[in-house]
């Protein structure tokens, strides 16, 4: 086969499977329906950032003017609202078991008196650990407001000795802690998760788009007929089958990066080029991954079983929410064996800290090392191609 | 007798095929195994930190020595300037950077607040946490040994009381370690039974409609002729298969991680059984929609949008009002919040009675759509069977015309 030949045979193939493509509801659930449903949802979802208002029961059993003062100033936090006044640490508990708040925040008794009369009273809060996202922030919030009480108790005392206001500050917090979020300095949860979750979708439909359009030909019995337009090649078969869905998936990928790094205006310091480049590869690498699943586990619902099972423990190995760092051994080899994994590396350095390409070329590598995969199994898919008969 | 029919009929196939083998029995079995192992080291252990002391004096290097003296955070390396600090950054060798300013000693000794300033890499929020905290504890720890060095003499009462007029402590409840795996495993877990149950029950459908003479779901037979008995003997086949699968994927797996588990077994049982039928009904209704048996699978994809719903990591009061609409339809979102309170929080069936009802009232719902979507099956089976039947005898009469 010539060049030409080749070309000409992918020309053939690629628009008898655009017209599978645009009849096919399935196809187009997979390459645009879930991806803009996700896209919808998440960007909506965490169109705050970070979430607020989050409620809180306080116990306030001082019922002082500086109690009362506290828990206004907890509730004008932005995160916080105070949504319970709880008469016992029993009704405040009750409602945590509830779900109805977070948090507790405990005043005890005498604390204004105490307070002012240097008994130091202690300040309690606790938080439902079981929703850490919500815990942690509103620990925040309530570890700020008792700081800032003792401060200002500390304040009063401090000058009542006739001390200067540096002074004081340098008695009660003689170290201070300064933190700076690289990158993301709002500490948005919309940059955390949706630069990882929203490309996982994509990578778990373009597994999915893979291995159904594949895996169809050989459950409908029309695998010989897409062979011999692809002149029994399967490699040409294979690009000429694949290239409509890199197309839309491609499109559909940019047109995240669009939303993400243009709409919402996200952390891009490396500029457009070098993610533009790790999203094509990352749909490319996923196609290959795909044609691997198919040709491994030849039968439509096996290899749709493979391709949703791996495409969902992806989100979890990939070490955006927990880092990999942190986890077992086994698991972080594991992990490169994911696209999405080497996709969040280059985010990482790329978008979120605008690093050299040196640190980070190795992962395109690692991307662009995906395709090799299909070569290793061509045989097992040309078997599976040429002689399995579809058995319901 | 014919529910028995059915359900024996029912049982008999979910074993044999393939796919539903899958989606009932491997994932159910091994997915909570991985995911939990995933999660299972629950917190950042030992998060590798760069230091850039430019003080190096007794205190800068003390400071440094009980951040690296935390479980949370290893010190990989001092270095002299922010420079070689940031490429050890790069390299990933550090994912944070502790500046300790060259006036440091000198302003504590001076009697002057001092900064030390953190930077971290927030490829994960873990790790902030995990510098932020340690900074915080030493940081605090060394202003009160400051104070007790510089002044020996004034630990009396009333200095206590300028350096710590009101004292605080917070407790984490129910995860006393902030631990991931405690955090995340026992929603996941949850979705786990949903959406298996939703793949596998739309599998067998999609299974059903290919052999099946007339594509329907229901195959023709006197037995499959009620509807009521359909549903109810296949609903008993995946309930039976499923209280199997709660014991192994909300009993046994937590305890093999020891994951929280501080509820009464009986209240989780009774939570449970209403979030189960709200579960099957569920996956029945939805597999009367989907025709084909394979492209039911890319409903997975709502995984990840339905644990968001439920507000266990994204906090369910910042949910959109839409979006929380959306999870009333869904057993998942009463299902976790009210398993999480139970198993986790320890409460009682009557702490968690508006997820409680809401499971209930679901279940009522699908069950009503499930016998829809299976009368319409029956009735349609039926008219084809008659059409089919008029057909042959038409076609008799003309051969027999015919041949006259």
């Amino acid at each position: 086969m010539t060049l030409k030949e080749g070309l000409h045979a992918i020309g053939a193939i690629s628009k008898r499977e655009l017209h599978l493509l645009t009849s096919t509801p399935t196809f187009m659930i997979c390459i645009f329906g879930s991806p803009l449903i996700c896209l919808i949802f998440f960007l909506s979802l965490m169109r705050a950032g970070l979430p607020k208002d989050m409620p809180i029961a306080v116990v306030d059993l001082d019922k002082s003017a500086l109690s009362r003062n506290l828990i206004r100033q907890l509730d004008a936090f932005e995160q916080t609202r105070v949504a319970f006044n709880a008469n016992s640490f029993y009704e405040a508990r009750r409602e945590i078991q509830k779900g109805n708040v977070y948090a507790i925040f405990f005043i005890p008794q005498d604390f204004g008196k105490d307070a002012s009369s240097g008994k130091q009273p202690h300040l309690s809060f606790y938080t439902n650990a079981s929703y850490l996202i919500a815990a942690s922030l509103l620990f925040r919030d309530m570890k700020t407001i008792s700081i800032l009480a003792g401060a200002s108790v500390g304040q009063q005392t401090g000058r009542a000795k006739g001390y200067t206001d540096d002074q004081i500050m340098a008695t009660l917090q003689p170290i201070k802690v300064d933190t700076h979020a690289i990158g993301n300095p709002w500490m948005n949860y919309s940059v955390y998760l949706n630069n990882t979750v929203l490309p996982g979708i994509l990578q778990l439909m373009i597994f999915f788009s893979t291995v159904f359009a594949i895996g169809s030909e050989i459950k409908y019995g029309t695998s010989r007929e897409w062979l011999t337009m692809g002149k029994e090649s399967m490699s040409v078969s294979i690009i000429g089958k694949l290239l409509p869905q890199t197309v839309a998936f491609t499109a559909v990928a940019f047109l995240f990066a669009a939303f993400l790094y243009g709409y919402n205006s996200f952390p891009l310091n490396s500029g457009w080029g070098p993610m533009l480049l790790a999203i094509f590869f990352l749909v490319i690498a996923s196609q290959a991954v795909g044609v691997f699943m198919i040709s491994v586990l030849p039968t439509l619902r096996l290899g749709l079983s493979f391709a949703c099972l791996f495409g969902m423990v992806s989100f979890s190995i990939v070490g955006f929410s927990f880092p990999v760092a942190g986890m077992n051994p086994v698991l972080q080899s594991l992990a490169d064996l994911f696209p999405l994994r080497h996709y969040f590396l280059i985010y990482v350095d790329q978008a979120l800290n605008g690093r050299a390409m040196i640190y980070t070329w190795s992962e395109y590598i690692w991307l662009l090392g995906f395709l090799i995969l299909p070569f290793l199994v061509r045989k097992n898919l040309k078997n599976a191609l040429l002689y399995i008969k579809y058995i319901p | 007798m014919d529910i028995f029919t059915i359900w024996l009929d029912e049982m008999k196939k979910a074993l044999r095929d393939d796919g539903v083998r899958i989606f009932f029995f491997l994932v159910p079995f091994g997915y909570p195994l991985l995911y939990t192992f995933i999660y299972n080291n629950e917190v950042v252990h030992e998060a590798k930190m760069v230091v850039v002391d430019q003080a190096d004096s007794y205190w800068s290097r003390e400071f440094t020595r009980r951040v690296n003296g935390t479980a949370d955070v290893q010190v990989v390396s001092t270095c002299t300037d922010m420079k070689e600090a940031k490429t050890m950054l790069d390299e990933k060798k550090a994912y944070g950077i502790l500046y300790i300013p060259s006036d440091f000693e000198k302003d504590l000794y001076r009697g002057k607040q001092t900064t030390v300033s953190l930077y971290v890499d927030m490829s994960s929020l873990l790790y902030y946490k995990a510098f932020l905290m340690s900074a915080t504890e030493v940081s605090l720890d060394i202003g009160k040994d400051l104070r007790m060095h510089s002044s020996p003499a004034g630990s009396t009462q009333l200095d206590k009381i300028m350096v710590e007029p009101i004292p605080y402590d917070s407790v984490a409840l129910f995860n006393s370690q902030n631990g991931f795996a405690s955090f995340l495993v026992p929603g996941i877990l949850i979705l786990i039974l949903q959406q298996t149950l939703v793949l596998g029950i739309g599998l067998r459908g999609g299974t059903e409609r290919e052999k099946n003479r007339f594509h329907t779901l229901v195959p023709i037979s006197k037995h499959f002729n009620g509807t009521f008995r359909v549903v109810l003997g296949k609903a008993l086949t995946y309930l039976m298969l499923y209280i199997i699968n709660c014991i192994w994927v909300l009993w046994i797996v937590p305890r093999l991680f020891s994951l929280p588990q501080v509820g009464n077994p009986m209240t989780a049982v009774l939570f449970l059984l209403p979030f189960l039928f709200a579960c099957i009904f569920f996956a029945m209704t939805l597999s009367g929609i989907i025709a084909t048996r394979e492209a039911a699978m890319v409903y997975v994809f709502t995984s990840v949008i339905m644990i968001f719903i439920s507000g266990i990591s994204w906090p369910e009061p910042a949910v959109p009002p839409f979006w929380k609409f959306v999870g009333l339809f869904i057993p998942s979102t009463p299902g976790i919040q009210g398993f999480i309170s139970i198993n986790t929080c320890g409460a009682s069936l009557s702490e968690v009675s508006k997820q409680y009802h809401l499971l209930w009232l679901q279940t009522g719902i699908y069950f009503v759509t499930t016998c829809l979507v299976y009368r319409y099956q029956i009735i349609r089976c039926h008219k084809l069977v008659v059409r089919q039947y008029r057909y042959m005898k038409m076609r008799r009469m003309l051969e027999v015309k015919q041949a006259h």
